[in-house]
């Protein structure tokens, strides 16, 4: 069995970020997501098909918090779709390494997705999350969140953040 | 050459190509023919990029309507487009979705075929101890990977099942302009996206040549400024009516009054929104020309995009009458800066099935999908600009290249 990288209490403040990240897209809390990354912190979506290909192309990439606030801005004035509900499934969260304080991170998530105007729900993504986490005056951030989705196909349109 | 005879219920209204009948979006013997006359027919279909294929040896999948077939590179550096079908049973001769590979080998009984879908050899031909094996007239030639037609333009695949249609160039028209201006070097796959389209293939390809909706629909750009129906475009159709593409330069706002009074009716127009970060809509002119946007369609399934410095092709795959999916291949040029390849990466937010422009396309046409039912009375009307051919002329707020489409479709179609 691997030995743990980190002792409890940090993998649990770890868990519960991810878990606060996962609540805030189902909650439809948006505006919020940006505090959980620092500043400068990175979030990007990319197919696994692309990353197992050697191709860099990403369907979603913000590399400041500015930027992904943008992103939500966008979807609550500008972007048209019809009304959706996340429901993320989170597990198997593992510290897989820690350098100069940055924690290396994986879990799976899987999102099922609900139209609220028939109620068809579906798996709408699953894959596997890749975070950089680091620790500011003790509080869990991300550095980086790379969400790696299995399918290299979305259906319809990917517009909630995962 | 129209054989079959118009199913008798299905008569295009009298108005013609002002007109779309909501049936042709879900009927099933529709959708049958499509395939039989557009996709198999005389007609010139996308299949994928030289540099995806640019190494000899290397082969990527891809479709014609909802037949799958494989470019390959033969070792000579020629390109083939073969049936991805084994000729002995009908099963998938290629497995993999792009890769390298000497031959094409069946799992199921062996038989390989080399790049161009010559039959080289069937397991156990001669049968074993003098029993089984083919007739002593089986003869390889006859039973080959079925060929399609190649042509190659700027580094676009195209291919075709008819033995007898315009060469390249001559089918593209004047719209072959708008491929150079873009495609002028050699290319580099940053990446693919697909988008699936609950609609039919159809819905989402008037979507590029319908310029009236993209200032309206899409309210990002509105929004956010990187482009206003005020601004200097203009619309190409080729003289055959099938294909067309459209441009737009930044930058270049027309400060007249009815612009003005129009705009501040539209759900677009909002000045009090602003990015926090707007190095998104920062671009190069790399052209040199002025033009931040061009949108260019070909007949049936492809598309060709500049947005800013986003770059790529959209290739549009028919999986039945109420599915298709969208397939978005995003390159930039083999001689690119790191930060060149950076801005284009970038822009990718922009655009595809997360694109902060163009998300709601893929939205609307699951709407019109829904919408049309089961419908077989009503049609859709496309009179911006006037209800024949060229009226319209070169004007983004005009429906002059839905029109030629339909038109088009209704001739290959023979309805």
């Amino acid at each position: 069995m691997a030995k743990p990288v980190c002792d409890d209490g940090t993998l649990r403040a770890i868990e519960q970020l991810i878990y606060e990240w996962a609540r805030l897209c189902d909650e439809d809390r948006l505006e919020s997501l940006h505090t959980l990354l620092v500043e400068a912190g990175e979030y990007r979506i990319q197919s696994r098909y692309n990353a197992d290909h050697g191709l860099p192309l990403s369907v979603v990439h913000t590399r400041s918090g500015a930027q992904l606030r943008d992103r939500i801005t966008s979807l609550r004035v500008a972007n048209v779709y019809e009304k959706h509900h996340y429901r993320h499934l989170v597990s198997g969260v593992q510290v897989i390494g820690v350098e100069a304080g940055v924690h290396e991170v994986r879990s799976n998530y899987a999102v099922i997705r609900t139209m609220e105007h028939d109620g068809s729900m579906a798996v709408f993504s699953a894959g596997q999350c890749r975070d950089r986490i680091v620790f500011d005056a003790g509080e869990a951030r991300f550095l980086a969140r790379h969400i790696l989705f299995d399918s290299r196909a979305i259906d319809t349109l990917l517009v909630i953040p995962l | 050459m129209n054989t079959t005879t118009s199913p008798a219920a299905l008569r295009w209204p009298s108005a013609g190509p002002s007109r779309a009948p909501y049936w042709v979006f879900h009927d099933a013997d529709i959708y049958a023919r499509e395939q039989e006359r557009i996709f198999r027919g005389p007609v010139w279909h996308y299949v994928g990029l030289e540099a995806e294929v640019s190494e000899p040896g290397s082969f990527k999948t891809s479709r014609v309507g909802d037949t799958p077939v494989i470019l390959a590179r033969d070792i000579d550096g020629s390109l083939h487009v073969v049936v991805n079908r084994c000729a002995h049973r009908g099963n998938l001769v290629c497995m993999k979705e792009m890769g390298r590979a000497e031959a094409f080998y069946c799992v199921y009984h062996a038989w390989v075929y080399d790049l161009r879908g010559n039959l080289t050899s069937a397991a156990f031909r001669r049968g074993i101890r003098g029993e089984g094996g083919l007739p002593a007239d089986f003869d390889y030639k006859d039973h080959g990977l079925r060929k399609l037609q190649v042509a190659s333009f700027c580094g676009l695949v195209f291919a075709s099942f008819a033995d007898a249609l315009p060469p390249i160039d001559e089918w593209l028209g004047e719209v072959g302009d708008g491929i150079r201006r873009v495609l002028h070097k050699p290319l580099k796959v940053l990446g693919y996206d697909t988008q699936r389209l609950s609609s039919n293939w159809k819905n989402y390809h008037e979507n590029p040549r319908d310029s009236y909706h993209a200032n309206i629909l899409h309210t990002f750009y509105g929004t956010f400024g990187l482009s206003r129906a005020s601004q200097e475009s203009a619309m190409f159709i080729d003289g055959g009516g099938r294909h067309q593409y459209f441009w737009t330069k930044a930058g270049t706002e027309k400060k007249s009054a009815d612009y003005q009074e129009a705009a501040s009716g539209l759900r677009s127009h909002n000045a009090d929104y602003r990015l926090e970060d707007a190095s998104l809509l920062k671009w190069t002119d790399e052209i040199g020309d002025g033009v931040s946007i061009q949108i260019l369609t070909l007949y049936p399934t492809f598309v060709l995009h500049q947005i800013a410095n986003s770059l790529a092709t959209r290739q549009l795959v028919p999986c039945g009458p109420n599915q298709a999916d969208l397939v978005w291949t995003y390159f930039g040029f083999a001689d690119d800066s790191p930060a060149m390849t950076d801005v284009r990466l970038m822009q990718t937010n922009l655009v595809g099935s997360a694109g902060l422009v163009s998300m709601e396309d893929a939205a609307v046409c699951n709407m019109i999908r829904r919408a049309v039912g089961s419908d077989r009375e009503d049609a859709s009307v496309m009179e911006m600009g006037g209800r024949d051919l060229v009226s319209g002329g070169t004007t983004k707020l005009s429906e002059r290249g839905l029109r030629n489409f339909w038109n088009t479709y209704r001739n290959d179609m023979g309805l």
